[in-house]
């Protein structure tokens, strides 16, 4: 299965290097929407490591959404979904294959969207970039899980589009309380009893129940 | 429709009619006022029973779900949504009944502070989306299934939704109530207890009324459609 | 692998308000090619698309081998081929590496170069398959369909788009089947089963004549 769903991530890949449609629209996005934000809470500059850190979430989560948008769309140009479903692999190996692509996208999106935000609001101090980073990490997985999931749900719908986020996003929420607390602690304030271990553990749990819930229940997507 | 057997209006009925009422009578007549925030406070024993039964009709939701994807009985499926409707039901009234309280009790409608009603409102949209996504597809084998897949994940969002908002709970404060907690008299834990199996009983009568009528049109039209001589 | 015997007993499929297939029982034998007539929106497509697994009847069922076509396990999947109206390819992706990823999800070595070959495509082999025309597609769907040498066709009006060389092919390709698998083909030309030896079933407004 496993095998599968790398071959299946490396064609993903393969494609988006080749057309460059969805990651240059994410970091276009993402982008906009920090901006969006910062405007929106009218912080001064050197923004408080809250209004911050906040500002960091919100235009990831709403970046990946953008990018879930089109989890499946080079399957559905010539109808190739049909060919996987029917290959002799689990039907785990599309989700997860195609949740890996999301995590690469999501991940070459950051690369740029942190550095950048990092610049804007931080022209001295900063958090500890490792607990926001792995933060980071753990949250893209999770989304990348569960988002593929709601894709694959939302396949047959006459209102994919506007169904997707509105699906994705309540997931979505602890991902952001727990990341904002891991970045918010990342600035050395007082934290909270855990300190960023709590957040981070939290993340990782997260990812690893809904693994278990998604791998379980991807049999049953997609196909009629 | 499968026969799974019908489930039962009546007993829920009559515990509903008794339980209920019975919870306002000791709510007003024999529980004394609470210490910290008076009158106000005696809403607790209706409202958060709404809420635990909500997530009591989202658990059953996911079972029936489970249970969908391993047999394939369409019956499984409507009693799926049945739950998760109910429990969608319940969720609105919660989300009605607690800004009344926080205005009653600390002056606000919106208490940010408030672990449980955080958690709900996560919830709360996660299962309104549930109704957006099985309505979008069209009825058949991947509504059902879709839907199942979706009430099932969200058991997993429970206890991970607690968590996050304790875990977030550097930045949000909250707020501890003394009545609610575990220093509760005896008085106030009884009826809240009454007041719970109420709120379970009229759940039941909710759930148990909606999936006969489901059942009802479901079992119309195949007769319209065996009427018009279509075999399925 | 022996090819399997597929069966279709009392199956009906409702897409929301409309019945496409109404109570279709037809018996392949294995190693049978039967040929599918009918006009469009007979219920051709939804028909293989049951046989295929690829559906869930509404009513009935659709077997391979006495197994639910939807319930079939990886080693009988692994020698089925279904080629629909689309052509399953990833657009973005060369002729070989479709069929490289097709090898791969069937866990097998093929010789890519025969396959592509076989059908006329050897000389676009790595231009990316956006440029293609749809003859060119069509030839490609049926290279990634008989590639892996299945025991199991479903093809669905394969020859449209295709030109005489095209359809001698595809012709080639059936007659090659003939007796080594289970072919059900679904066709607007009504000479195809004189021309193949095969049976021809007919299916209107979605009822098995």
């Amino acid at each position: 299965m496993i095998g599968a769903a790398l071959a299946l991530a490396r064609v993903k890949l393969v494609l988006e290097l080749r057309r460059r449609e969805v990651v240059f629209a994410m970091l276009l996005f993402v982008a906009a929407t920090i901006v969006i934000v910062h405007f929106a809470l009218r912080a001064d500059e050197g923004a408080g490591p809250r209004a911050a850190a906040g500002m960091l979430w919100a235009a990831v989560v709403f970046t990946a959404v953008l990018g879930l948008l089109r989890a499946f769309a080079a399957e559905a140009e010539e109808g190739a979904l049909d060919a996987l479903l029917l290959a002799p692999v689990d039907r785990a190996a599309i989700w997860l294959g195609s949740a890996l692509a999301q995590l690469g996208f999501l991940v070459v999106v950051e690369l740029v969207a942190v550095p950048l935000w990092w610049l804007l609001f931080f022209q001295e101090g900063g958090p500890e970039p490792l607990p926001v980073i792995a933060a980071l990490l753990l949250a893209n997985i999770g989304i990348a899980l569960v988002g593929t999931l709601a894709a694959g749900l939302a396949l047959g719908a006459r209102t994919r589009d506007v169904l997707l986020p509105v699906l994705v996003l309540p997931l979505a929420i602890p991902l952001v309380l727990a990341g904002v607390t891991a970045t918010y602690g990342a600035f050395g304030e007082e934290g909270g009893g855990f300190g960023p271990l709590g957040p981070l553990g939290f993340l990782a749990l997260y990812d690893l129940i809904f693994l278990a819930l998604a791998w379980g229940t991807s049999e049953h997507l997609l196909g009629d | 429709m499968r026969a799974l057997g019908r489930p039962s209006t009546t007993v829920p009925l009559i515990l509903s009619l008794i339980l209920v009422p019975l919870t306002v009578v000791l709510a007003f007549w024999w529980t004394g006022d609470d210490v910290d925030q008076g009158f106000s406070q005696k809403i607790f024993y209706l409202h958060v029973p709404v809420a635990l039964a909500s997530y009591a009709a989202f658990g059953y939701g996911a079972v029936c779900a489970a249970l969908y994807l391993w047999r394939r009985d369409p019956e499984w499926d409507l009693r799926s949504y049945v739950g998760v409707h109910s429990g969608t039901i319940f969720g609105t009234l919660v989300l009605l009944t607690g800004p009344i309280w926080a205005k009653a009790s600390w002056g606000v409608w919106w208490n940010w502070g408030d672990r449980q009603i955080n958690v709900f409102l996560i919830l709360f949209l996660y299962y309104c989306a549930y109704f957006m996504l099985r309505f979008s597809l069209d009825e058949g084998e991947r509504r059902r299934s879709a839907s199942a897949v979706y009430a099932l994940l969200g058991v997993g969002l429970i206890p991970l939704s607690f968590l996050a908002v304790r875990i977030a709970e550097t930045l949000i404060h909250p707020t501890v109530f003394t009545s609610s907690g575990a220093a509760m008299p005896d008085t106030f834990f009884l009826t809240f207890l009454v007041g719970l199996a109420g709120m379970l009983s009229l759940m039941a009568l909710l759930m148990s009324v909606e999936l006969r009528g489901k059942r009802a049109a479901a079992r119309l039209v195949e007769y319209q459609r065996a009427a018009r001589g279509e075999d399925a | 692998m022996q090819p399997p015997a597929v069966t279709l007993e009392g199956c009906s499929k409702r897409f929301g308000e409309r019945l496409a297939l109404r109570k279709a029982t037809l018996a392949v034998e294995p190693g049978e090619t039967v040929v599918l007539l009918g006009p469009n929106g007979a219920g051709k497509s939804t028909l293989l698309r049951l046989a295929a697994g690829l559906l869930r009847p509404t009513a009935g069922h659709a077997r391979i081998d006495g197994v639910d076509a939807v319930d079939a396990p990886r080693a009988m999947r692994a020698g089925m081929a279904y080629a629909g109206h689309r052509s399953q390819l990833y657009r973005g992706l060369t002729a070989r590496e479709n069929l490289a990823l097709h090898a791969r999800l069937h866990g097998r070595a093929l010789d890519l170069d025969a396959a592509l070959a076989a059908v006329g495509l050897a000389d676009r082999a790595d231009e990316r398959i956006d440029g293609f025309s749809r003859g060119m597609l069509q030839r490609l769907a049926l290279a990634r369909a008989t590639a892996h040498d299945p025991v199991l066709l479903l093809l669905d009006e394969p020859a449209s788009g295709l030109d005489a060389d095209g359809r001698a092919l595809l012709d080639g390709a059936l007659m090659d089947g003939h007796g080594r698998r289970t072919q059900l083909v679904a066709s607007h030309d009504a000479d195809l089963p004189a021309r193949l030896g095969a049976r021809a079933v007919r299916l209107d407004a979605g009822r098995l004549a």
